[in-house]
């Protein structure tokens, strides 16, 4: 289907600070599913509580918002409800790695085929600068006066390690960029993940533009996609750095049975689409008998 | 005639197969059945019992005392000799030493050599359960053919080299308590079939989990939790063929959000859980209401607070389902009385939920999730699925503009729409919001959208019927009742019956919201009231004052972990009567103890 970025369009204003960048992350998705050709009225997304998880509103396709930490549960029983649909949750770093964290292990190892995009500010934001999981430490907010003294979390290697099949990392500042590795994810048959630094201009003053600039730089053909165990030095190649040298791009692929192609009961005809006067339980009452 | 049997071993001994067959036989004659289990939270070590109650009438409820125990073990004589009938019998493994316990003096042992049994049919000591249950048919002469049918279709799939050996060893505890039951046969009635019609044998989970599938259902998400499991357990055995799907998620969030989102997407989804997890769920149930988006939960309630007594039952998780979640938003909540309840209320729920766009709760409790009924096959033909408002064709919306999900109508319910559909596009939220699905914090839409929402209870009001009288419609007292109380409330009849006491039930299976109008009326017509809940705050009989302005005379609470037996019921309307309805209106019951119980239970005999 031929989509151009104006279908995807909504007359609502983005309620965001200017220079937030999920401006960058939403642009980058109408891009990709415009390239893509995904018909805004086959494709969802989800998303939990947040600033990023406004995301919904802003394009023209079916949406849910759910509550803090849910994207990725709706998302997946959409998706096993109408296998024809293309399903994409997005979501904050609180959302995702802090209240929805079980969701976020646990969807890896089922491989559904759908997108996950979480935007990292590595900050709360929406509740005005509380101390994320992904916070580096010494960082102070509101909740870390003395700054923080908890490792920060790792979604990449959680992600290669709990089994997810299509594990990358983009930056709010080059949405060219992210737009392929969207693209990329959305095309993947499986569960495809995609972290997003995501600049925080109003309560994160460590982890800038300009502090991106300095350190962010692409993977190239020289790394391996398929060798898992790359992927890994790679996702911490940040912190063996001291935050030098930090890569984005894709880190790994593989390919796997989806969850769903594994289901016969929707294999031809999703559930949603399940005859509803055609059930019959005889067999049931005779095995009782 | 009726009688009972109680079978008792340690846990994972086997006792609940061995009471299924029992009862299977006994259906299969022609005879009503009820299979009650008890059992701690234990896998092993633990003391299980079932009890399998048959007659040649109609029968709802498990009963305090029994005809015959089949003791697998000496804890079983311990816990049940006090509980045998005068004349009954205890059957049990013959090395098990008797004389440690004082049996009452009309009781009689009949010790029979399970293993040596075993040993000569060349079976293996797992063949205990299947010998110990011909013996007991033996006992009262009942046909041994139904028990070899019933052991050939249970163990039918394991092969015919096991039948047939679990039949030699059968054999031989028929034909020894045949033989050596001596003067013991005359203290037993015999039981003879009396027709061969096929009736099913069901628990209330599983009816629940049937008219759910027969009602539409094609989703189920759930977290195993006691005693809500059984849920689970039959529908992911029979997914492929009930061409549904069922998810084991990680916890009860996410089983509450995955059937939210299946729901979303156009599908009848459901989640089942007891108390605890029922707790975990709460927020995401406010989601469901505010994004209006129809679900049902079948709450299987279990002696709380918090992990309480996880394998016993009370009906003290009502005004938790009542108000569970923030903020105010309307609710259904249904109470199953007995297992055709459950497969028709299983169904229809999903048609209030999907009609009305919001969550439905059948609340319903650990006696009647687990204990498994004779009945006949369901009736079809009184159901019909009906989905409520849906539009599937819509025209290209004006440029600039949504789809009004939640568009404003004087029904309150607004048409929904599926991910798929073209021209539908919207966003399903947990924020208020206006009538596209937008966030708003506008003073006067968000006033809109609750009127809006608040506004199906008038539709709603009118499909939910009054509550049901059983018996005669005029009686001097009435037993008020809710859900699984119905089972002991209408044998209780019966026995009030048989000693000179006239009687009537008024239950209620529909428990919010409540018809005031309809309430007074059923309660007008009740000479003296007498509400009995398992719970110890009386927990319906306050919503019953607050929502409908009525009180019944009387209020029976018990909460040790049991539901109320028939003979209990029966008990104190009796000394009600005798009192003249005078006395104290608040009355408490617990079930007769002995502190040695509890010694043995923490110490071991």
């Amino acid at each position: 289907m031929v989509v151009s970025i104006k279908d995807l369009d909504v007359k609502e204003k983005m309620q965001w600070c200017p220079g937030c960048g999920n401006f960058g992350i939403v642009s980058a998705l109408k891009g990709a599913i415009a390239d893509l050709g995904l018909a805004p009225h086959e494709t969802v997304i989800c998303s939990g509580i947040g600033c990023s998880s406004k995301l919904p509103h802003y394009l023209d396709t079916y949406g849910f918002e759910s509550i803090h930490g849910r994207g990725l549960p709706v998302a997946s029983a959409i998706k096993l409800a109408n296998n024809n649909l293309n399903v994409i949750s997005v979501g904050g770093d609180g959302d995702g790695y802090g209240i929805g964290v079980q969701h976020f292990v646990h969807i890896m190892r089922r491989n559904y085929d759908l997108t996950y995009i979480v935007h990292n500010n590595q900050i709360y934001g929406l509740t005005t600068g509380q101390a994320s999981p992904t916070s580096m430490m010494g960082m102070k907010t509101k909740t870390t006066p003395w700054g923080v003294i908890e490792e920060p979390f790792r979604p990449l290697a959680t992600a290669i390690n709990s089994g997810a099949t299509f594990v990358a990392r983009g930056y709010a500042g080059d949405p060219v960029h992210l737009k392929e590795l969207i693209k990329g994810a959305i095309a993947h048959k499986g569960f495809a993940f995609v972290d997003v630094f995501q600049p925080c201009v109003t309560f994160n003053k460590i982890n800038t533009y300009p502090w991106f600039q300095q350190r962010v730089y692409k993977l190239d053909g020289t790394h391996d996609v398929k060798d898992k165990w790359a992927a890994m030095q790679k996702a911490y190649e940040d912190e063996k750095t001291n935050y030098q040298k930090v890569p984005i791009g894709l880190f790994y692929k593989v390919e796997k049975p989806t969850y769903e192609s594994q289901l016969p009961q929707i294999k031809d005809v999703p559930l949603v689409k399940h005859d509803l006067k055609k059930i019959d339980i005889s067999m049931a009452y005779k095995e009782l008998e | 005639m009726m009688f009972s049997f109680k079978i008792g071993a340690q846990a994972g001994a086997g006792v609940m197969v061995t009471g299924r067959m029992m009862a299977k036989c006994f259906t299969r004659g022609g005879f009503h059945v009820v299979e009650y289990p008890e059992y701690p939270s234990l896998v092993r070590g633990g003391h299980n019992v079932v009890e399998v109650a048959v007659s040649d009438k109609q029968m709802y409820s498990p009963t305090q005392k029994c005809d015959v125990v089949i003791a697998l073990n000496k804890d079983a004589i311990f816990y049940h000799k006090d509980f045998v009938k005068k004349g009954g019998v205890i059957i049990y493994d013959e090395p098990i030493d008797t004389k440690q316990f004082k049996i009452p003096k009309d009781v009689h042992l009949l010790p029979v050599p399970l293993i040596k049994l075993i040993e000569k049919a060349g079976g293996n000591n797992n063949m205990i359960n299947v010998v110990a249950l011909a013996s007991a048919l033996a006992l009262v002469e009942y046909p041994f053919e139904i028990l070899a049918k019933v052991i050939e279709d249970e163990f039918g799939r394991k092969g015919a080299e096991i039948v047939k050996k679990n039949i030699d060893a059968a054999t031989e505890g028929y034909n020894y308590v045949t033989e050596n039951k001596g003067d013991v046969v005359n203290l037993v009635k015999t039981i003879k079939p009396t027709s061969n019609a096929r009736k099913m044998l069901i628990a209330g989970n599983e009816a629940i989990a049937l008219g759910a599938v027969k009602g539409g259902m094609k989703f189920y998400s759930a977290y195993p939790m006691t005693p809500a499991s059984s849920i689970l357990h039959y529908l992911f055995a029979n997914e492929r063929n009930f061409n549904i799907v069922v998810k084991q998620t990680e916890d009860e969030i996410a089983a509450m959000n995955y059937a939210i989102g299946a729901s979303f997407a156009g599908v009848r989804s459901m989640t089942g859980t007891s108390g605890g997890g029922f707790a975990l769920m709460t927020e995401a149930l406010g989601m469901a209401a505010l994004a209006e988006t129809p679900i049902v939960t079948a709450l299987v309630q279990r002696v709380g607070p918090s992990t309480g007594m996880p394998t016993w039952t009370e009906q003290a998780d009502l005004r938790f389902a009542l108000h569970a979640s923030q903020g105010d938003f309307l609710r259904v909540i249904l109470a199953p009385g007995d297992v055709d309840e459950c497969f028709y209320l299983g169904a229809e729920a999903f048609n209030l939920a999907e009609k009305y766009q919001l969550p439905v709760i059948i609340i319903s409790d650990k006696f009647l999730a687990e204990t498994v009924f004779s009945t006949e096959r369901f009736d079809e033909k009184k159901m019909k699925i009906e989905r409520g408002k849906i539009v599937d064709n819509l025209p290209a919306l004006e440029p600039n503009t949504r789809y009004k999900r939640y568009k404003l109508t004087k029904d309150g319910v607004s048409p929904r729409v599926f991910p798929g559909t073209p021209n539908g596009m919207h966003v399903g939220t947990s924020y208020e919001h206006d009538e596209t699905g937008f966030s708003s914090e506008s003073f006067i839409m968000r006033t809109k959208q609750v009127d809006k929402r608040d506004a199906k209870l008038a539709g709603l009001l009118k499909e939910i019927p009054a509550p049901e009288v059983y018996g005669p419609k005029k009686a001097p007292v009435t037993i008020v009742c809710w859900g699984s109380h119905k089972l002991p409330a209408l044998d209780a009849l019966g026995i009030l019956e048989n000693n000179g006491i006239k009687a009537n039930v008024l239950h209620f299976s529909y428990l919010f919201p409540l018809d005031k109008n309809k309430i007074e009326k059923a309660m007008k017509q009740c000479t003296k009231t007498v509400m009995f809940e398992n719970n110890s705050t009386g927990q319906f009989t306050g919503m019953l004052k607050q929502y409908c302005d009525v009180e019944p005379d009387f209020l029976v609470l018990k909460y040790d972990g049991r539901q109320f037996f028939a003979e209990q019921m029966a008990e104190e309307i009796g000394k009600l009567v005798k009192k003249k309805f005078k006395g104290d209106k608040d009355i408490r019951i617990c079930e007769k103890e002995d502190l040695e119980y509890y010694n043995q239970q923490r110490y071991g005999l």
